[in-house]
């Protein structure tokens, strides 16, 4: 078993236009192992995204007090590259479009990141591998056989984003906003493929903001992020909750004095 | 005094020529040439110096071509492979043959098609005038090829050239291309330089030129791998007739100094060209690039594109001439050129030059300096990609640009695979 912890981590970012570091997480506490799936769910604008850039090392997020450790090893000084061969997925909002790079080269890439020079993935495994985790999420060779990214719609690259976790199988993933821009068709296809690395051997942590996901990947854990904290956790109740009652009304009966960024 | 070049090379001009069986009209127009070299200035190129490469002074034009270890083929019909100027493969498919295409050495088309090559044979855009280079190009030349593709004939497959430059051996490599695609044809012709051994210092000069005639249709390729001890004048030109086309992917990967100079007129009404060149430097050497589009036909078009990456302390130096001349109405100049700096000893400069000499235009141009794209990097580091394999992946996205063009996947794979052993090298300390 693996686990994840995030521990008081505060986390900033430097504002382009001023130069100065804004705070965005403000002491967030997570403990999360394999074998379990958690959501964090909450406002827009309240630091769920750079959680997981934080998590997966992203420069351009400074984390100024915590730390976070991977099987109670820090990991803050680990370069990205380290920590994904380490174990460490993030499926991002925007992915980027490389020309040039086939998906199949790339792929391969990131595969044999992780094995000894003398041990490279064979071709053929390789090719076996593909054909199979294509066939969970309905894609073709086509696909694979383009350029990174290149020219995909929204809901063709969050299925290359987990094409790519379905390839790589990490020890934890992190999925920011897979749903955003996805129809309930496509939505389905991307929770059979998260579904289908359910097990002992995965934990994922789900940011969404709404609860319509995670009808499809339910998850063990629900927390609540408002204002670069975690206000609350439950199960997966508490997202119903949610989805009933609004972020203003849970803020409102926890009393937390935090402003909304789409409250009028 | 130094001899002049006349008195140094008229004789053995004289006696290629006749051992080749030149006809008298070419023997006299290399010994025209011989004589305008002594006169005619280097050619210029904004912030490119080249004259301590001594391109204008050759050692040893008519040396024999010595035998050369092998060379791995590519298997196709249609190919053309060059030992300095002993051809090796010159392999033409009966189809195409017996619908009029010609793919030979230039002494056998002088031999057999004297009057296609005489029409053409530096007489459509550059000529024996223009610079120093090209009249010694000429007045040397000891290697080259002859393509032609006759009237609305659309070749499907891939014409292919290799030319080998012996960098063992002490020989100027003087080599002449002539492509010419008649009334309303189509093809796609790939070129292919390269250096075996590189034990001695030389000088290359290469002319390279593709008459698109109208309603004609060229896709031309290249792919230039001069080893670290050659010093490279290379001139491509084209000329594009009404409503045709001429686009460009070139690949400049060499690993000595390369001074080009890819011009394209376009001649005629609704003529067409996507001038598109991407370069890697790499050690100390200098690449300068001054790729040209003049527009004279009414609503032509004329795009360029340049990427290049630089590393260790190298130097790249793209410019990118766009000029359109008065009375080419409703024509379109565009030109974009980018530098990656990979290394702060590298020196990058990519400078847009637009000559505008028409009201009734669209042109534009961009032009940039700048480093690796840390959102990319973050992207394929994000998947346990080392840096420096993610940097080549990012570096052959910028590239990507002239190999998505190239039609072949064998010499795609080719590219790519230069691509990164430059790569691989560059990225040593």
């Amino acid at each position: 078993m693996s686990t994840l912890e995030v521990k008081d981590l505060h986390v900033s970012v430097v504002d382009d236009e001023n130069g100065k570091g804004q705070e965005i997480l403000k002491g967030v506490n997570l403990t999360m192992s394999t074998g379990e799936i958690h959501a964090i769910m909450g406002p827009n604008g309240t630091g769920k995204s750079t959680l997981s850039q934080a998590i997966m090392g992203n420069s351009a997020y400074k984390v100024t007090q915590g730390d976070i450790l991977f099987d109670g090893k820090s990991i803050l000084e680990m370069p990205v590259d380290e920590r994904a061969r380490a174990g460490l997925f993030l499926a991002m909002q925007y992915p980027q479009e490389i020309a040039g790079v086939t998906n199949v080269e790339f792929m391969r890439a990131a595969i044999n990141s992780r094995r000894a020079d003398d041990d490279q993935i064979p071709i053929m495994e390789f090719m076996k591998k593909l054909d199979a985790k294509q066939e969970i999420l309905d894609m073709t060779d086509e696909m694979s056989e383009r350029y990174l990214n290149e020219g995909f719609s929204g809901g063709e690259k969050k299925r290359n984003e987990i094409l790519q976790l379905l390839m790589i199988e990490p020890k934890f993933a992190i999925l920011d906003e897979i749903d955003s821009g996805l129809d309930i068709d496509a939505l389905k296809v991307v929770s059979r493929g998260v579904n289908s690395m359910r097990g002992d051997n995965f934990g994922s942590l789900i940011i969404t903001h709404y609860q319509r996901l995670l009808n499809y990947i339910v998850p063990d854990q629900v927390h609540i992020m408002m204002d670069g904290r975690i206000v609350k956790s439950g199960g997966p109740d508490l997202a119903k909750k949610l989805e009933e009652e609004g972020y203003a009304g849970l803020r409102d009966d926890l009393n937390i004095d935090a402003k909304l960024t789409d409250e009028i | 005094m130094r001899p002049s070049l006349k008195e140094n090379y008229l004789d053995q001009v004289v006696d290629f020529a006749n051992k080749n069986e030149e006809p008298n009209w070419f023997s006299e127009l290399r010994q025209d040439a011989l004589n305008k070299s002594a006169d005619l200035a280097l050619p210029q190129y904004e912030k490119i110096n080249y004259r301590s490469w001594r391109l204008d002074r050759p050692k040893a034009p008519f040396a024999e071509d010595e035998n050369i270890s092998d060379v791995t083929l590519p298997e196709t019909d249609n190919l053309l492979v060059q030992n300095g100027g002993t051809t090796v493969v010159s392999k033409l498919s009966d189809k195409l043959a017996d619908k009029g295409v010609i793919f030979t050495d230039i002494w056998t088309a002088l031999k057999e098609y004297p009057d296609l090559v005489q029409k053409y044979f530096l007489n459509t855009t550059i000529n024996v005038d223009s610079n120093k280079l090209i009249a010694l190009n000429l007045a040397l030349m000891n290697g080259g090829s002859f393509l032609y593709i006759p009237k609305n004939l659309k070749v499907e497959e891939a014409i292919q050239a290799i030319y080998i430059q012996n960098g063992d051996e002490k020989k100027d490599y003087n080599h002449h291309v002539l492509v010419v695609a008649d009334e309303g044809s189509e093809v796609t012709y790939l070129e292919n330089y390269l250096s075996n051994g590189n034990k001695e210092t030389n000088i290359a000069n290469i002319v390279v030129e593709v008459v698109a005639l109208d309603n004609s249709n060229v896709h031309f390729s290249a792919l230039d791998q001069f080893g670290s001890n050659v010093s490279t004048y290379l001139n491509r030109h084209g000329y594009v007739g009404n409503d045709a086309r001429l686009d460009w992917a070139i690949g400049s990967m060499n690993d000595g100094h390369v001074v080009g100079d890819f011009g394209t007129e376009l001649r005629g009404e609704g003529s067409h060209t996507e001038a598109k060149v991407v370069a890697i430097t790499t050690s100390d050497q200098v690449q300068g690039i001054d790729t040209k589009v003049t527009n004279y036909g009414k609503h032509s078009i004329g795009h360029i594109l340049q990427h290049g990456v630089i590393l260790q302390s190298s130097t790249l130096t793209f410019n990118g001439v766009g000029h359109i001349v008065k009375g080419a109405r409703g024509s379109d100049s565009q030109q974009e050129s980018r530098v990656l700096m990979l290394s702060r000893k590298a020196r990058g400069d990519a400078d847009p030059i637009l000559l505008i000499d028409e009201n009734d235009v669209t042109a534009g141009h961009a032009a940039s300096v700048g480093r690796v794209n840390e959102d990319q990097m973050y992207y394929l580091m994000s998947r346990g990609i080392d840096e420096k394999t993610a940097q080549r992946l990012v570096i052959r996205g910028f590239l990507s640009s002239v190999i998505t063009e190239i039609p072949e996947k064998e010499v795609r794979d080719r590219m790519t695979a230069m691509i990164e052993r430059k790569l691989v090298n560059g990225q040593q300390k």
